[in-house]
């Protein structure tokens, strides 16, 4: 195909042309940010100040902190913190500054003064995750972890399978970043998870809202971004092992890091890091669920060569995983669902074993990037190639007939993804206003290997966007705005036996522009208004076949267009100044047009292994809207209350019908006390007992199979205990999960028809860096 | 640690740049699927051999499945064996050779309405449970009536309602009528 020819050579010329330009001094308008560590772990509550301007602040809850608007020069930096000495630091201000305070039990030492620009902060309502809150669910799983974040909930298929779900969209509709790459796997299915290593990641990020223009036109729902811990600048050689081990399953992970810098004259970094996971049968309060153990191993690498002006990095990881899928929610037609259904739970009471049986699920997802950046007088160029690599088999229940001897272990179904993609960025500042523009590329070829659900094909896309932020100190208004043009053109070959030689074409702008008002520093106001657009996927426009999870006939629709959203976004955020009070209040009005779903057809498939239920892809407008609620009361001595609401509410304006799987309302309301308990830690050992109450959706359409399960009330705990041994500072973790062990189903989880949810899983976590 | 092992970084991590990238091993070929096309019963009795099929030979999706009934002459002992086919295949793949070898994990069901009586299964898997690839049964009063057949993977075949357990690999109804 020549259109796709040359890719390759073009992202070798774009590589070389990159590394021209030159760097010159500069002036004025900087950034001095940072953030405030001990031994790896993020500080808050540090004080730290510039002693010229005399201005100070409090490192946050991640030990951050960021001074803005600062002019060349030098300036004297000083941190302090409860139970520690005095730290001065100088620093000749010419760009702006990214310094990591590395704090140790006994005395301060600033790290060296790493040089970078800061990448241009879009106005989106976000949240992150990271620290003892991420670590605690690491080990259980990525969907545990992501259900933390405001605005964010799971897609389940089981304990083992959960999908990112936010703001109400799935899938397609939001977009994950996987240190910096596009996460391009299987997204496109309901029981297809993200392929991501949760402990490579130290920070995981979810903005809310349309940031589509800088990270994707199809972006409707929002952005997840998954960023490992900055890598070790120091010399020397350090690293972490963490080791949990959980009762429900029976499950262990271990995983390390290892990281190191050769010398002072060469900087260079490099760091290897791997995780293995074992985890058999799961248990409900009343029965084992059979068949929902899981192996993972996942292998990553990194090195980053930083120069005064820029760095190159490269990176590499890879993911594999085998996860056996509940027996009892294998299904062969309408008949067998409706049995199950009516059983409404396994037919054995199932035992405990961490063997793994079909039907099962192998994923392997592969990934390799190498990106440079390169400072400018007023700004940076990025550029950044990568490939991914994914390898999804699945294995049904039945192995094949007849099988000759050496197919006895092939997946029933294979699809092997393969994308390269290119981004070329060019951040600058120029007095208050911040920019970003460049162009990104991607190319993908699927092909899949027996049955005929999905054609082989290529996508070749193309994009470029360009936004620009303004932002001047003590003026209360902050505002941006962008725009992206897109254009996607899809090649289809075969399909299973069949000759299909469809071609599409798309293209599209999207853009979004937002504006902050400060009514005071602790309050302010951010709205934000944003386009997004997506093309049909191919399993959209042309799937053909049965989808054993949900014994369902799908029949793609090759007539569909782009969907389009216009989704506005208002939130009311407070944080006290002189205590730890904070609320926000977020609201979300989501219009999409020609939005892309399954419809139930009247008439039943039939085939010659019976009837089955026959969904047809169709387009109609639709209507998301909803708010979501974080708040935290300081009580004092240690003690806070923290509270989380989410309520959603979906639409089909022309079938005058709400749409499926929309999150249901959820409070959650927590007690956290910090305390300490041992002199020399500068890390606060806490508490906290988690109440969450899941109401029963009621905003459903009644074409689901079983009507939505009842609301449930779950209980969570947990510990988190820094210890000194000899040297070093270990971090020590109690975790209870469903601790009262609740009998519930969730009605985002698909396997809720056939099985309650898992119960009371007690884990116990050690972190022992070195 | 010690910082002369340093050096050894380099080249470590210089090998794992090496490891090589795994690559789509399509080659374009077999995207043949597994399918049952066919089911096909065989009646004797009354001196004479009846047969009776469901086809759907384009797989799932596209045209229904189609059949030819089951004329049975009334008050007659019957004996029936069923197979399974492939016939989107040349030559045609019999599937029942299969059912046979894994018999343990098989069950045929039936479930007869109207003038179509109730059936004996006459095979058993290497355990004494039932199999169902052959049956008997008597006919009765002329009529009209329907046979369902289903083809079970993995049932529990001790639990009370076999046929409602396993998955359904194959499920057909078949026509019947019963005349002198």
């Amino acid at each position: 195909m020549p259109f796709f020819s040359g890719i390759k050579k073009s992202l070798c010329l774009l590589l070389t042309c990159f590394w021209v330009f030159v760097l010159q001094a500069q002036k004025c308008d900087f950034v001095i940010s940072g953030q405030v560590q001990a031994l790896g772990q993020p500080m808050p509550n540090a004080h730290v100040l510039i002693v010229e301007t005399q201005q100070g602040l409090q490192s946050d809850a991640e030990g951050r902190f960021a001074f803005n608007g600062l002019c060349e020069g030098e300036y004297t930096l000083s941190c302090t913190h409860l139970n520690c000495e005095h730290l001065q630091q100088r620093i000749v201000l010419k760009h702006n500054e990214s310094i990591n305070i590395s704090l140790n039990p006994h005395s301060y030492n600033l790290e060296q003064v790493l040089v970078q620009a800061q990448r241009n902060d879009n106005l989106a309502a976000k949240n992150s995750l990271s620290g003892a809150d991420l670590e605690a669910t690491q080990g259980i799983g990525l969907g545990e972890s992501l259900r933390r974040l405001p605005g964010v909930s799971t897609l389940n298929t089981g304990a083992s399978i959960a999908k990112p779900v936010i703001q109400g969209l799935h899938s397609n509709r939001i977009v994950l970043f996987n240190n910096g790459v596009r996460q391009e796997g299987q997204q496109w299915g309901a029981e297809h998870a993200p392929e991501i290593d949760p402990f490579a990641s130290a920070k995981i990020t979810v903005v809310r809202g349309a940031a589509s223009v800088r990270y994707g036109a199809d972006a409707l729902g929002g952005v997840l971004l998954f960023e490992p811990q900055a890598i070790r600048s120091a010399k020397g050689l350090g690293g972490e092992l963490q080791m949990q081990g959980f009762s429900n399953g029976r499950g262990g992970v271990a995983s390390g890091m290892l990281e190191g810098r050769l010398s002072e004259k060469l900087p260079l970094s490099g760091r290897v890091q791997g995780t293995l996971k074992r985890q058999g049968n799961l248990q409900t309060p009343d029965y084992f669920l059979n068949n929902t153990g899981l192996s993972e191993s996942n292998f990553s690498w990194t090195t980053r060569y930083q120069p005064k002006r820029g760095f190159v990095e490269t990176y590499y990881s890879r993911f594999y995983n085998q996860l056996g899928i509940l027996s009892d929610a294998h299904i062969g037609n309408l008949t067998d669902l409706q049995n199950a259904i009516d059983r409404g739970r396994p037919l054995s009471d199932g035992q405990f074993s961490y063997d793994l049986n079909r039907p099962q699920q192998r994923i392997l997802h592969e990934l390799v990037k190498l990106k440079g950046a390169h400072e400018l007088k007023q700004g940076q160029v990025s550029f950044q190639v990568s490939r991914q690599f994914n390898r999804r088999q699945e294995y049904d229940s039945h192995r094949r007939f007849n099988p000759l001897p050496e197919t006895l272990d092939e997946p029933s179904i294979e699809f092997e993804l393969t994308t390269w993609a290119a981004e070329l960025a060019w951040e600058y500042r120029r007095k208050h206003w911040r920019g970003s523009t460049g162009l990104s590329s991607q190319h993908q070829r699927n092909t899949t290997d027996r049955g005929a659900l999905l054609p082989n094909y290529q996508n070749l896309d193309w994009g470029i966007f360009w936004t620009e932020s303004w932002r001047k100190n003590e003026n209360p208004w902050q505002v941006e705005f962008g725009f992206r043009y897109d254009q996607r053109r899809l090649e289809t070959s075969t399909q299973g036996n069949r000759v299909l030689e469809e071609d599409r074409n798309f293209s599209g702008f999207s853009g979004n522009m937002g504006a902050v008002y400060h009514f005071s520093p602790s309050f302010l106001l951010r709205y934000q208004l944003g386009t997004a657009w997506r093309s049909p996927h191919v399993s959209e426009l042309f799937s053909n076949g049965v989808h054993h999870g949900t014994a369902s006939f799908e029949t793609g629709n090759a007539s569909l267009q782009a969907e389009r959203a216009l989704k506005q976004g208002l939130s009311l955020e407070w944080k006290a100044q002189n205590r730890q009070h904070s609320a926000n209040l977020s609201l979300y009005y989501n219009v999409i047009n020609d939005f892309i779903y399954l419809e139930p057809q009247a008439r039943p498939q039939l085939t010659i292994r019976g009837a089955f239920p026959a969904f047809a892809y169709a387009q109609n407008d639709a209507r998301i809207m909803g708010l979501d609620w974080t708040a935290q009361v300081d009580l004092g001595k240690g003690w806070f209350l923290e509270q989380r609401l989410a309520l959603i509410n979906g639409w089909n304006r022309n079938l005058n019908d709400y749409l499926v799987y929309m999150p249901p309302l959820r409070l959650e309301q927590g007690l956290r006390w910090y305390f300490k308990a041992q002199k020399e830690q500068e890390q606060k050992a806490f508490v906290r007992i988690n109440a969450q109450w899941t109401a029963r959706q009621n905003m459903a359409p009644d074409t689901d199979f079983a009507p939505p399960p009842a609301g449930y009330f779950r209980l969570d705990a947990e510990l988190f205990y820094p210890l000194k041994v000899g040297k070093q500072n270990w971090e020590m973790g109690l975790s209870a999960f469903n601790l009262l062990n609740t009998r519930y189903r969730d009605y985002l989880d698909r396997l809720r028809y056939f099985a309650q949810a898992p119960g009371r899983n007690v884990a116990l976590r050690l972190k022992i860096p070195f | 640690m010690q910082i002369k092992h340093l050096r050894l970084l380099p080249v470590l991590l210089l090998s794992l740049t090496l490891w090589s990238c795994e690559g789509d091993d399509d080659d374009g070929g077999d995207n043949e699927e597994e399918l049952i096309t066919t089911v096909e019963l065989t009646a004797i009795g009354g001196g004479a051999t009846l047969t009776a099929k469901v086809e759907d030979l384009d797989g799932e999706g596209g045209k229904a499945p189609t059949g030819t009934p089951l004329n049975l002459k009334a008050n007659t002992d019957y004996t029936m064996n069923v197979r399974f086919l492939d016939a989107s295949k040349a030559p045609v793949e019999d599937i029942t050779l299969e059912v046979k070898t894994e018999a343990d994990e098989h069950l045929v069901c039936y479930t007869p309405s109207g003038a179509m009586t109730a059936l004996d299964i006459q095979d058993k898997d290497s355990k004494g449970a039932n199999l169902g690839l052959q049956t008997k049964f008597k006919t009765g009063a002329t009529g009209a009536g329907t046979l369902l057949l289903s083809l079970k993977h993995k049932p529990t075949k001790t639990n009370a309602n076999p046929c409602s357990t396993g998955e359904t690999d194959v499920q057909v109804t078949f026509n019947v009528s019963v005349s002198n």
